[in-house]
């Protein structure tokens, strides 16, 4: 049930996320971030069988962070992203794979390029100027094909975003009634309202 | 009567010394030089290679763009060139696994390995060999030279301890003395890969034992970026390696060549 | 025969000694000098620093080791050896926090790392850690500065101030004098300048500030910084000489004035 969009624009990616928690039929919460800051220009969206999902992104959180301190600097997106798909797949050949789908989002800092992956559970990854998860996709990428534009400002990239969500909210029986949206450019990663 | 030998080697003295270390840090003393040099745009090595003879056979060094001859400079990673002083094989053990780590790196993270990470892979494993029983110390000091898009253009020394530290321009083996001194005298900030090749040269041809300089005694390589900007490693053959001594006049005289042992224009076949 | 790589090789001397640990605090005190300094709320590290070379890249001349957020490290004796046990403990600090989700404390980790030096001096094969360490921090969700020490033998303790490596021994004389509960954040960093230029007589270029404030808040004191409290201390110095002086050219013209007196008076 989990929805998780991202685009690119000039020098940024925005990742959007739903925030419910929700187990069957039946919702528990609806302020989850289901969005990791993995380190200063990095994000990661992650949805799939609730438990793995957080198991895995703290998994990967950490590891990360590790990096980051033994070597003074951190993992640059293209890096960071290769490494945690290769988890992923190192993960489906083991006995009790994660089912988790994955938005890597980031900036790389010494090409001062935006750089976004699409992974999912069975190890697939691809970069992409833009992406989604679960089943906002089915509504999304049409619209994200006839108004994505890489050279978009950070306002025009939101209304993009805005647009998705609303077809979402408009035509999916089950739409999620709130999302958490992050925004990593050269200054880091912040958190906007939508 | 075996354990006063083996597993005893690596132990403190009562003054708090690891003698072993230092013994192998003698051992590198004598080997032939290393020098490196950074730049800008580039990074230079060049050592002075022991084992010549006229019989030594060369051909496999013969026109490859990674070839030279295998004895002090070293091919560690597409971006990382290292050069070796100390025993030779040590070295090739640890260049071995180097190139490992390297690859290793590269299949964990499909980028190449950082310079300074490589140097820290080797320093944990000469390390090791410092601590752990029935082991002696790694006789060889690196100089690593390489490239990444952290910090550039970078230059690493590594010693048996398994301590490294990064340099502008440095030198291990035989003579280092003297060519630290030379290279502290001609290094300037803001060099360019061409004034590099030039000093270490200049400094190689002065602290090397013979009085001649030639690809029988010399080994080189540059690091820099193609047009792609993408790290681009040179190890010179000995005919380009004779081009270059000719091109900055330190070359032998004619008549010096006739009796020289293996003769530069065979080599160019 | 193989046996022989299995043995231990600190043994306890016949008259209960474990020599290769005493000779491991040897190549200790041979390392250069580290000062760990705790003030009201503030904790401070301080270290000699080998100057930078001439050609040297002196990024790569590091001495303070940042194992979390909120915890840093200094060591003396063997460079090698610090950085594979400062690898270790920044292991256990990530490994910490995907266990327990909370970040370790500053006693966790030291006794985490002692533990690991301990092991290094009873498991077969090896030689202990040759280095002492400092370490500091603030503890999640609390803010009292922390600053503990551990040996190669695998001992931590807590402490106000303290010093590891060359002369430490000094060091910790004149901190055991100078120390104060309660300083300010400039008087903790005054006083670990001030004991380090007891042993390190080159002045700003060679010592290393690292200031810790709160969980987190870590900063280190550039050149011109440090030159700034160099330069107060020396004049704090000087006019405490000058003092000295005058108080003792005062006495010595009152005795003077004295002995002149009782001689006019017996002439």
């Amino acid at each position: 049930m989990d929805i998780s969009f991202a685009l690119t624009g000039k020098g940024y990616v925005i990742v959007a996320a739903d925030t419910t928690a929700a187990r069957s039929i039946v919702k528990m919460k609806v302020d989850e971030d289901k969005i990791k800051v993995l380190s200063p220009h990095l994000l990661m969206a992650y949805s799939g069988e609730p438990g793995d999902t957080v198991q895995f992104a703290e998994y990967i959180e950490r590891n990360i962070r590790l990096y980051h301190i033994r070597n003074t600097y951190a993992l640059r997106p293209p890096s960071a992203a290769s490494w945690i798909r290769r988890s992923l797949a190192d993960s489906l050949r083991s006995r009790r794979p994660y089912a988790v789908n994955l938005l890597v989002g980031g900036y790389d800092t010494s090409t001062h390029t935006p750089h976004l992956y699409w992974i999912d559970y069975l190890g697939t990854m691809s970069e992409v100027p833009f992406a989604a998860h679960g089943y906002g996709a089915y509504f999304a990428l049409s619209l994200l094909d006839r108004y994505h534009d890489p050279e978009a400002s950070v306002e025009e990239g939101l209304a993009t975003l805005r647009r998705c969500l609303d077809e979402v909210a408009k035509r999916l029986v089950v739409t999620p009634e709130k999302y958490k949206v992050k925004i990593v450019d050269k200054d880091g990663v912040r958190e906007v309202e939508i | 009567m075996a354990r006063r030998y083996d597993s005893r080697t690596t132990i403190f003295s009562p003054e708090g010394r690891l003698y072993q270390i230092e013994y192998a840090m003698e051992a590198i003393s004598h080997a032939g030089i290393v020098i490196g040099a950074r730049s800008k745009d580039g990074v230079v090595l060049a050592a002075e290679k022991k084992v010549t003879g006229k019989l030594l056979d060369m051909s496999g060094a013969k026109g490859q763009s990674y070839g030279g001859s295998g004895e002090k400079i070293f091919l560690l990673n597409s971006n990382i060139i290292g050069g070796v002083a100390g025993i030779t094989a040590d070295a090739n053990s640890l260049i071995n696994y180097a190139r490992q780590a390297a690859q290793r790196h590269l299949f964990m993270y499909n980028e190449d390995i950082p310079v300074e990470l490589l140097a820290q892979r080797l320093c944990d494993l000469k390390q090791g060999y410092t601590q752990y029983g029935g082991l002696r110390p790694f006789g060889v000091s690196l100089l690593y030279a390489g490239y990444d898009p952290h910090y550039h253009f970078q230059l690493y020394h590594s010693d048996p301890s398994g301590n490294y530290s990064g340099w502008k321009a440095t030198c291990i083996g035989a003579n280092n003395g003297t060519a630290t001194s030379l290279l502290k005298q001609d290094y300037k900030e803001d060099i360019s890969v061409a004034d590099a090749i030039e000093l270490v040269l200049k400094v190689m041809s002065k602290t090397m034992d013979s009085t001649t300089l030639g690809s029988e005694k010399l080994e080189f390589a540059t690091l820099t970026l193609d047009a792609e900007k993408k790290p681009k490693a040179k190890i010179f053959n000995p005919a380009e390696i004779d081009a270059l001594l000719h091109k900055h006049g330190l070359a032998k005289k004619d008549e010096e060549r006739d009796v020289a042992a293996p003769v530069p224009s065979d080599q160019t076949l | 025969m193989s046996r022989s790589y299995d043995r231990a090789l600190t043994v306890f001397s016949p008259d209960g000694h474990l020599f290769q640990v005493e000779y491991a605090l040897e190549a200790v005190r041979k390392g250069t000098c580290a000062v760990g300094v705790r003030g009201k709320n503030v904790v401070v590290l301080g270290v000699e620093k080998k100057s930078v070379l001439q050609l040297q890249d002196p990024r790569t001349v590091r001495k303070v080791a940042m194992l979390d957020d909120h915890v840093c490290l200094a060591f003396a004796g063997l460079t090698a050896d610090g950085r594979v046990l400062i690898d270790k403990a920044r292991i256990e600090c990530q490994s910490h926090r995907l266990t327990v989700e909370d970040p370790v404390t500053v006693e966790y980790i030291t006794r985490h790392i002692a533990g690991i030096q301990q092991r290094y001096t009873q498991s077969g094969g090896v030689r202990p850690f040759g280095i002492s360490t400092l370490i500091v921090g603030f503890d999640p969700h609390d803010t009292r500065p922390r600053l503990y020490q551990t040996e190669p033998g695998g001992i931590y303790s807590e402490w106000k101030a303290n010093a590891i490596g060359r002369s430490s021994k000094t060091v910790r004389e004149f901190l055991e004098k100078n120390h104060k509960d309660e300083m300010s954040r400039e008087e903790t960093i005054k006083l670990t300048v001030k004991s380090l230029l007891e042993v390190v007589q080159t002045g700003a270029k060679n010592i290393e500030i690292t200031v810790m404030e709160s969980y987190g808040k870590i900063t280190s004191l550039d050149l011109a910084q440090i030159e700034a409290i160099v330069a107060e201390i020396e004049r704090e110095k000087e006019a405490e000489a000058e003092r000295k002086r005058s108080r003792l050219a005062a006495t010595a013209a009152g005795q003077a004035a004295m002995s002149q007196a009782a001689g006019g008076s017996g002439q």
